[in-house]
């Protein structure tokens, strides 16, 4: 059976892109047969993320608007031959699909996948309801700031009093060192705040935006810490029950135990 | 003014001497409110500016289906103004979006004083319904906006961005974070409680606070707050009638 699952948050540039992209190629190396859409219609991006731009020849507004079939504008990834990506038109805006036009689509896609993944805009306007229409599941995404949290408790308003699937959250870019300082929100008071079942937690790291901008989603590289978080929250999508990574605990390195250790020498002197 | 009655299948619409009853038939809702707004396009202009009494009978509409309804005859210059109903679920319904509630039998026989009763807002006294309360059993999220013309009970948060209004007093069974307004028609008796008590904004009947910019809380005790000598008081429940005083 084909699960249907909307990637979306409210507010933008907190990572539903990073996330579909992560979680598409993650639920693939577990041997899934995955589309992933972009349903961020003039602003497209998760095409750039997962490095399939150059291979654009027809997007959701031709497959929408008559002028392809649905195999010709799904695009294989360059690496995983299960996970195919259906892109967002770049020159048109969200009026040009209907939430209509997208039950239509996917309504093809069930049977011949496992998953699909839909990529939402920001927002809670025509391009969220796009993306929320065919949807059977959602996955909100949230960073640890209060802005962004208000907005996920949005959108699970809207879902709740629409009667929707179930949800689950993924909070993005936590930072452990404010966290532990008690200077950023942790993932317990956001869970705590929200109510709602915890997908993944995944750290603030560079090598994540470095992955993004040379088209290679880090779930591909599964000895960095956040590849890691996707692959178990791929794992959790499916049903099992994985435990989380201690994103909270981080050991210091060398260098931070010798710059501690000089620090609190200098200052011993000075008092 | 008796007005011939308008009847198909869907609606009824009378004009009595308080105003219009439109009555809504049994049978699928898009198809009443379309045929609603055809009697409206066409013999609007008839019935403009008066007060409506919507009858339902047994149908029970969503709040968004009578905010609709409510929105397309504001669109032809009519109020709605009061539902008739024996149904207690539309009670409920009808009384979250402020308006008049009245079972069948109360509406038949009403002795109107004046043709078409004039627009002006009615008195606290009468707006704010004592008797009732509504209880809800949700997290208020961000967005969401909770309407009672009597008291209010959340069992559950309500959250940043949340908003609680209220005719009578607010209860909050869980953390109150969001903007709550009790007393909401001027009623400055009115008071507000809470499990954990930190609202974004707070206004009894005509007095607004908000916490200290720099506040840090470490309270966990529940607390209530009340207007005394002009401002809002917050202090922690001890328990007893405390704080609910004569108006």
């Amino acid at each position: 059976m084909t699960r249907v699952i909307t990637i979306t948050s409210g507010k933008g540039g907190v990572g539903k892109t990073t996330t579909t992209a992560n979680l598409g190629t993650a639920l693939a190396k577990l041997g899934k047969r995955v589309v992933v859409i972009d349903t961020d219609i003039g602003l497209r991006n998760l095409d750039v993320v997962m490095g399939l731009q150059n291979r654009i020849i027809y997007d959701v507004v031709d497959l929408v608007e008559g002028r392809c079939r649905l195999r010709q504008a799904l695009i294989r990834d360059r690496t995983l031959d299960e996970l195919y990506l259906l892109p967002a038109a770049q020159s048109r805006d969200k009026s040009a699909v209907s939430p209509a036009d997208m039950m239509r689509v996917i309504a093809q896609l069930r049977g011949d996948c496992d998953v699909v993944l839909i990529d939402s805009p920001a927002g809670i306007e025509a391009g969220f309801r796009n993306a929320v229409a065919p949807a059977d599941e959602f996955v909100l995404v949230t960073t640890p700031d209060v802005s962004a949290v208000q907005d996920v408790d949005r959108v699970l308003g809207i879902l709740e009093a629409e009667g929707r699937g179930e949800t689950r959250l993924v909070i993005n870019r936590i930072r452990p060192e404010l966290v532990r300082r008690s200077e950023m929100m942790g993932p317990d008071e956001i869970l705590d705040r929200l109510n709602v079942r915890l997908l993944g937690l995944v750290p603030d790291n560079e090598d994540v935006l470095v992955s993004n901008s040379k088209g290679t989603p880090i779930a591909n590289d599964a000895r960095s810490l956040a590849g890691r978080a996707y692959h178990n929250m791929a794992r959790r999508l499916m049903g099992e029950d994985v435990s989380y990574l201690p994103v909270l605990v981080r050991r210091k390195s060398i260098w931070e135990r010798i710059g501690l250790w000089k620090r609190s020498a200098r200052s011993g002197a000075g008092g | 003014m008796e007005n011939p009655p308008i009847m198909t299948n869907a609606i009824a619409i009378k004009g009595t001497r308080e105003g219009l009853t439109i009555t809504l038939g049994s049978g699928e809702l898009g198809a009443i409110l379309d045929d609603l707004a055809r009697h409206l396009e066409t013999q609007g202009a008839f019935f403009r500016g008066g007060n409506v009494a919507l009858q339902t009978d047994e149908l029970v509409l969503a709040q968004e289906d009578l905010s609709r309804i409510a929105d397309l005859l504001g669109r032809h210059q009519m109020v709605l103004r009061t539902v008739v109903t024996p149904n207690e679920e539309m009670r409920q319904v009808a009384d979250a979006l402020g308006l008049r509630v009245l079972s069948p039998e109360a509406a038949e026989p009403q002795p109107a004083p004046r043709p078409q009763a004039p627009v002006a807002a009615p008195s606290a006294a009468r707006l704010v319904d004592n008797t009732r309360a509504s209880l809800i059993h949700q997290i208020v999220r961000s967005g969401q906006v909770i309407r009672g013309t009597g008291h209010v009970v959340v069992i559950g948060d309500v959250n940043p961005g949340g908003e609680v209004v209220a005719g009578g007093d607010v209860v909050v069974w869980g953390r109150l974070r969001g903007i709550v307004h009790a007393g909401a028609v001027g009623s400055n008796a009115a008071m507000v409680c809470a499990l954990d008590f930190a609202p974004m904004q707070l206004r009894i009947g005509e007095y607004v606070a908000r916490p200290a910019d720099n506040e840090k809380r470490k309270v966990t005790y529940p607390e209530v707050a009340t207007v005394r000598d002009g401002i809002i008081v917050v202090e922690p429940w001890t328990g007893g009638a405390r704080g609910k005083r004569a108006p």
